[in-house]
């Protein structure tokens, strides 16, 4: 399988000419997702060039950030052999909680305190998931589900039957027009993602959070802390949601309780379907962002196709293939790679 | 008894688990620059010893001391600290990591005030180690995907990766080829020359006789004896390791005769890029050994007869019928039985039970109208179990709590229990005790005189000189000689194995 570190590796020795390096870089399952990307561009394209437009690449990119941003920290997550399916309830949780705060209506509190406290609750119940993971020993898929029936639960009262609306101006204006003219919210992806791609090729830390999942045995006699990587996995995870939360949430007219439903599940295909193993170890950042851009592209893409209704209806349908798809095309390159004759293991 | 001042004294050392002592009350003095090795049957408490000195485990009692100061036991880094790595047998790589990562993993050199990762100095440092050690391992492939003895050597690496004043050397060799068996002693020899201690733990006496300066068996948990090794012989130590005189392995009785008839025939089968041209027959009741190097090609031979790995040409036929290639189903139908090299992960499913593991490759024979029948079950098992003398408290235990000794068994009698026709046994004494090995030897025997045709293939040549009627010798692929077991040596094994410096590759796959 690819792997992320090699990329890194071979920055600091011999130059390689610019085709290699791109080829080196995409790699098997990545060549599948833009492969499926580039067609649906294209088809769709075909059909209405306006698709090609800023605008419209301009809203997928929107649309693909806040996934973007959890998924940063759900890989690093799945990388240490572990799991998340709670992020859509914190995110309603974490929404929730900032529109009572800042809303005119409510708290009306202060946006320089109501969002610090946001990403502080954030990172704080991600810990609190870690804790629960390594120290408490409980599997996290197991911990995970009960955290998104009861963040769901929690979100479903503090809202009290009423949606929340009248955020700041100041916050929904940031969040709409963004800064010079950038969504606030693809500044905040691009930025996490920097981090996120130092974090696993640069810093110690990445390194280990690798290492722990493809051995925790032999982490371990490297004197490696699994509870403290876990709870970094975690709490970044916590962080990153709610961040994605306040780039995101001010965007809709209100808050309603069901936001973020089946938010986790988009994540974790995103990072499964970006090449991520499940059983923790490997999985490469660029992977994972190809996949938010696959899966999140199709609903706009359908609204060009002159389909009307029907587009609502098989943006699932057509989800669903195309992960199938991209996990198909990973195997087939393996087996013809089996066939034609070359063999890894002397 | 030695005048040099100890670097390590272990001083009554006592560890149990759930009420079962693994090391009571031992005490060893370790002095700086000497090969010291350690042997014992599996169970004896040696990887216990490991584990407390590197800081993994925490003991009940005892206490520790580095050059006259008390060491912190139950701390990975204090034993770091002090100057203790440990190599460990086999699977301590990080798998999907790169050699580079793998050596530096938990002690990464940083740049920055220690934020970032500087990528060319580990580059550098495994570069220049591995070559100390004289192997060239691909440094961008996952850990995972490098054969076992490069693997190894990158194991040996992270523990020199550090300037350690004690090297504890796990099994180091149970993965390795006799030429890179030698290559390791060689370096752990320069390693004493340089005034590292080494603490050698083996099963495989020929080396410990090679190396080591003294020795100390263990026993039960309990430190038998430590002796100068010139003053012990290999009867005397295997005695005190056993408790008893075991006759550690005998000449196999003459062969079969020629006319019996021929149940595996393999004619000119060929893998490209892996092996080519191997043609060989077994006949009824013959045990037939695939001697050569690691990487020979050997173990892929048996994959491709057993159906795990398709092959290109040739044909293979058990009994007269031929066999599809590629398919395990196959291969098991017409008769063929396989006791894998990595029996804990291919050949035993550890957390079941030894029962439920001896009746798995069986199972369709016990049930009826789909179900199960629980009472033939338990009689199956428990014959086996007798049959091969596993020693378990009850069918129930799971197989992860045996030793490897009677793992090994276990997996025999899994398939045994199929009444096969061919039987293929990759390294089936490997990590294996010696009294273990000797009753898994006379199995293989008991089995192959009741008409069962054996192939074996195994890195311990004396293993093979002992068990197999004829030998072949796998040199890159290629089949380059046949030995009949009663006349051949290990010279003669050797000379044929060793590749000739113009074809040190494989064979290349045609584009």
């Amino acid at each position: 399988m690819s792997n992320s570190q090699t990329l890194t590796v071979d920055h600091d020795s011999r130059p390689v000419c610019f085709s290699t390096r791109f080829f080196r870089l995409i790699r098997q399952r990545e060549a599948g997702l833009l492969l499926l990307i580039s067609l649906t561009s294209v088809v769709v394209g075909i059909h209405d060039v306006r698709f090609f437009s800023v605008d419209v690449w301009r809203d997928i990119l929107v649309r693909c950030a806040p996934t973007a941003i959890v998924a940063c920290g759900v890989m690093l997550v799945v990388v240490t052999g572990e799991i998340d399916i709670s992020v859509g309830s914190l995110m309603a949780l974490l929404a929730a909680v900032m529109g009572r705060m800042l809303s005119e209506q409510e708290f009306d509190i202060s946006c320089w305190i109501g969002i610090p406290v946001t990403l502080g609750l954030g990172t704080l119940i991600g810990v609190f998931t870690g804790s629960l993971v390594s120290m408490g020993r409980v599997p996290s898929i197991i911990v995970t589900l009960g955290l998104l029936t009861a963040l769901r639960g929690l979100t479903t009262l503090m809202m009290g039957g009423k949606n929340i609306d009248r955020l700041p101006e100041g916050l929904t204006q940031v969040a709409k027009q963004g800064f010079l003219g950038v969504p606030i919210s693809i500044l905040a992806a691009a930025g996490v993602i920097g981090l996120t791609s130092v974090l696993i090729h640069h810093i110690p830390l990445g390194r280990r959070l690798y290492a722990l999942g493809s051995s925790a045995e032999s982490a371990r006699m490297a004197g490696l802390s699994e509870v403290r990587l876990k709870l970094f996995a975690f709490g970044y995870t916590g962080f990153l949601t709610a961040l994605a939360t306040i780039v995101d949430v001010p965007r809709l007219p209100k808050i309603e309780s069901g936001i973020g439903s089946e938010f986790e599940l988009l994540v974790v295909t995103c990072v499964v379907v970006g090449g991520v193993a499940i059983s923790g170890g490997q999985g490469r950042l660029i992977g994972v962002l190809l996949a938010v851009v696959l899966m999140t592209m199709i609903r706009p893409a359908l609204t060009f196709m002159d389909i009307g209704e029907a587009g609502e209806k098989w943006t699932r349908a057509i989800q669903g293939m195309f992960i199938l798809l991209a996990v198909v095309s990973d195997s087939l390159f393996s087996w013809r790679q089996r066939h034609s004759g070359k063999v890894h293991a002397a | 008894m030695n005048a040099a001042p100890a670097l390590i004294q272990i001083r009554g050392v006592s560890k149990s688990y759930d009420g079962v002592h693994a090391l009571s009350d031992v005490s060893l003095d370790l002095t700086p620059a000497e090969i010291h090795a350690v042997c014992g049957e599996n169970g004896a408490g040696k990887s216990t010893l490991i584990k407390i000195l590197s800081g993994i485990v925490q003991p009940d009692v005892g206490h520790i001391t580095v050059n006259g100061r008390s060491l912190n036991i139950g701390d990975v880094h204090a034993s770091e600290a002090a100057g203790i790595a440990v190599m460990y047998q086999e699977s301590t790589a990080f798998p999907h990591l790169n050699a580079v990562e793998n050596l530096f993993v938990g002690r990464e050199i940083t740049r920055c005030g220690g934020l970032f990762l500087n990528h060319a100095a580990m580059k550098s440092q495994t570069e220049r180690l591995l070559q100390k050690l004289g192997v060239s391992v691909n440094l961008s492939a996952p850990a995972g995907d490098l054969p076992l003895a490069q693997r190894q050597m990158v194991a040996l690496a992270r523990a020199l990766s550090w300037d350690c004043r004690l090297l504890i050397m796990d099994e180091p060799t149970a993965s390795l080829s006799n030429r890179e068996t030698q290559t390791l002693l060689r370096i752990v020899r320069q390693l004493r020359a340089s005034g590292v201690t080494v603490l050698y733990v083996s099963h495989r006496l020929d080396e410990i006789f090679q190396i080591a300066d003294r020795v100390t068996v263990l026993r039960d948990g309990r430190k038998v004896s430590t002796h100068r090794i010139t003053a012990v012989d290999r009867h005397q130590l295997i005695r005190h390791m056993v408790g008893r005189s075991v006759e550690e392995s005998q000449r196999s009785p003459a062969g079969t005769a020629d006319n019996s008839p021929v149940i595996l025939d393999v004619k000119q089968l060929t893998r490209r890029g892996v092996f080519s041209d191997i043609s060989f027959q077994v006949r009824e009741g013959e045990i037939l050994g695939l001697a050569g190097l690691v990487g020979a090609g050997r173990s892929e031979i048996a994959r491709a007869i057993f159906g795990i790995d398709e092959f290109d040409e040739g044909e293979i036929r058990v009994a007269g019928r031929p066999l599809k290639g590629g398919s395990v189903q196959d291969a098991m139908t017409s008769g063929i039985g396989m006791v894998p090299e990595d029996r804990q992960h291919e050949g035993l499913i550890l957390p079941m039970s030894v029962g439920e593991n001896i009746s798995l490759a069986m199972l369709r024979s016990l049930t009826r109208w789909g179900i199960v029948r629980r009472q033939a079950e338990r009689e199956l098992t428990e014959t086996q179990m007798s049959d091969l003398s596993v020693k378990a408290a009850n069918p129930g235990i799971a197989a992860a709590t045996l030793s490897g000794g009677n793992q090994q068994k276990l997996v025999l009698g899994k398939w045994l229990a199929r009444n096969p026709k061919v039987l293929i046994l990759d390294e089936p004494t490997r990590g294996v005790d010696v009294g273990a090995k000797s009753q898994v030897h006379q199995l293989i025997r008991k089995l192959a005189a009741k008409g069962l045709a054996t192939l074996v293939i195994s890195s311990d040549l004396p293993e093979l000189l002992s068990l197999c009627d004829r030998l072949l010798v796998v040199r890159s692929g290629r089949i380059v000689g046949e030995l009949q077991g009663a006349t051949a040596t290990q010279e003669a094994v050797l000379a044929l194995a060793l590749p000739d410096a113009a074809e040190s590759r494989l064979p290349e796959a045609p584009r």
